[in-house]
């Protein structure tokens, strides 16, 4: 009695040690597959894409709303970025030319500098702190992207292949302590990101953010006006409220 | 003899069912993703450009007989990439991609950490503290909130709700009881009063103040990873044990601004003097709001 008691206790214990050892799982596979992807996206000198996005709003009697934008993203390295956005925040414009970034919105006419000269991702996580601005699927364009995913991620996982608009995608998804997430990289050769989905597991009602990526054009030529701000007749200049500091 | 053999029959059956026991736990310990890490890295990138320690894999490939190839073309890791072209030369839009191929696995915060399974040589341990600071995932797509003047509309929270300088002459039965810093104050339906005149004059709320329960009506809003509740001009955290008052916290949004703010007109620009505190007119959603800023 006291042996098959004995046994029981060592299976259990075996077992739920076994599955605990199961709530880790990096795949390599989803790794080698956002290589890839960051790679190619790391060799670009130049890009356009149109990110589509939805996202969930929390509203006090409503629950969760979904809205969206739809964004133009224009980028030429070391230092040049446009954003068009139009959807539910209004149309705004964001130039950055190298040294002066400029943020404008089209209904209002109203228009805020910020004189800043890096390179695109420096800029992009220099303002994102400063002013809380976030650019569209920016992660995917962060340099170091595979490493913060795996230094964060519980589980990394390729799923298998699906379709995202008729294309033929990786589908890999995983878990942070804080949220869930997916990505769908094209297989077509360049491995570039199509889609992403994210569900924020720790905040109220799990809100999520969901965007896909079209239109790619790869190193096009773009002119260098296009990334210059000029100021249209009676715009009023506007001052950017900085973020408060984390702590 | 028969004691003898019984004897043996049970050892064989102990050893069989440890035997057994053995295999199913091996069969149940290993991971799944051991069958899905097909390829081993090698560094393909990063030239250049900072590279994390090598992955330290000791693990010999598995049989490739668990998990089915995803697609003929998948890309390979090990595939060499071309060395990028010099940044002075062709400027990339992000520098180039860190560690290819050679990612250091070592990064992952021990909080979030279980251990590895040991029962196969997989070494991609986690258990070092190398966290970078950097979050992947920021708070996607707020809005910039820039300056968008809008009217102000003082806001009444209802019946019950009074702002700060109105005269009751008694108060409700319900009404609590606070000492906050030697001072007594009665806190009602999210109001704070104290003796005056013969009857109860509404104040700001006292820092510090905690109370059990919020009116209906009240707004959450949250500062970085900090939650606020917001009723009748007064900010509030959720201290597990009730509603704590705090001061206004720099960058939260609120969408009602109590009668009693005072418009400043501040190097052209209209904001909302309320309780010491400025309150900058904003967007957000669409809609008009207002954000807790500090003005030097």
């Amino acid at each position: 009695m006291n042996k098959k008691l004995f046994f029981s206790v060592f299976i259990c214990v075996a077992m739920s040690s076994g599955l605990y050892a199961q709530k880790m799982r990096i795949d390599t596979i989803a790794v080698a597959i956002l290589d890839r992807m960051s790679v190619m996206i790391g060799d670009l000198s130049s890009c356009h894409v149109t990110v589509k996005s939805n996202y969930d709003v929390r509203s006090q009697h409503l629950g969760l709303v979904k809205h969206g934008d739809e964004e133009q993203l224009y980028m030429q390295g070391p230092d040049k970025l446009l954003i068009r956005s139009q959807g539910d925040r209004g149309d705004r414009n964001i130039f950055y030319n190298g040294q002066m970034l400029c943020y404008y919105s089209v209904e209002k006419n109203q228009y805020a500098t910020i004189p800043l000269s890096a390179p695109i991702m420096e800029m992009i996580d220099t303002v994102h702190k400063l002013y809380n601005i976030d650019f569209p699927a920016a992660d995917f364009f962060y340099p170091s992207f595979v490493d913060d995913i795996l230094s964060e991620s519980n589980y990394l996982i390729y799923l298998g292949m699906t379709k995202v608009d008729g294309k033929d995608c990786f589908h890999i998804a995983g878990t942070m302590a804080d949220k869930s997430f997916q990505f769908w990289v094209s297989d077509d050769g360049l491995n570039l990101p199509i889609k992403m989905a994210i569900v924020y597991t720790s905040r109220d009602m799990n809100p999520q953010y969901e965007a896909t990526l079209t239109d790619w054009q790869i190193n096009p030529v773009l002119p260098g006006a296009l990334f210059e701000f000029i100021a249209p007749p009676k715009a009023n200049t506007i001052k950017m409220a900085k973020a408060p500091v984390k702590k | 003899m028969s004691a003898k053999i019984r004897d043996m029959k049970s050892s064989f059956h102990i050893l069989l069912f440890l035997v057994t026991a053995f295999f199913v736990v091996a069969l149940l310990a290993v991971p799944a993703e051991t069958s899905a890490q097909r390829f081993s890295h090698s560094s393909a990138g990063g030239g250049g450009r900072p590279s994390a320690p090598s992955q330290n894999f000791s693990r010999p490939a598995p049989a490739p007989v668990n998990r089915p190839a995803p697609a003929v073309n998948r890309p390979s890791p090990a595939m060499s990439r071309p060395a990028p072209a010099p940044v002075e030369n062709r400027p990339t839009i992000n520098g180039g991609s860190y560690n290819a191929g050679n990612h250091n696995y070592n990064q992952h915060p021990v909080a979030a950490r279980p251990p590895v399974n040991v029962h196969q040589n997989v070494n991609v341990q986690r258990n070092v503290t190398v966290h970078e600071n950097v979050n992947v995932y920021h708070n996607h797509y707020q809005p910039p909130h820039a300056y968008v003047y809008h009217p102000y509309h003082p806001y009444y929270w209802g019946h019950n709700w009074h702002p700060v300088g109105f005269f009751a002459a008694s108060l409700a039965t319900d009404a609590i009881l606070l000492s906050i810093a030697n001072q007594q104050y009665y806190y009602d339906q999210g109001v704070y009063y104290q003796p005056s005149s013969g009857g109860y004059a509404v104040v700001a709320a006292p820092t510090g103040a905690l109370v059990s329960f919020l009116p209906p009506g009240y707004e959450t809003t949250s500062v970085g990873n900090d939650e606020f509740f917001y009723y009748g001009g007064t900010f509030y955290i959720d201290t597990g044990n009730g509603y704590q008052v705090v001061a206004a916290p720099v960058g939260a949004i609120v969408t009602q601004i109590p009668d009693g703010a005072v418009q400043q007109n501040i190097n052209g620009e209209s904001y909302l003097l309320y309780n010491n505190v400025y309150y900058q007119p904003i967007s957000q959603d669409g809609q008009d709001a207002y954000q807790v800023v500090q003005l030097n």
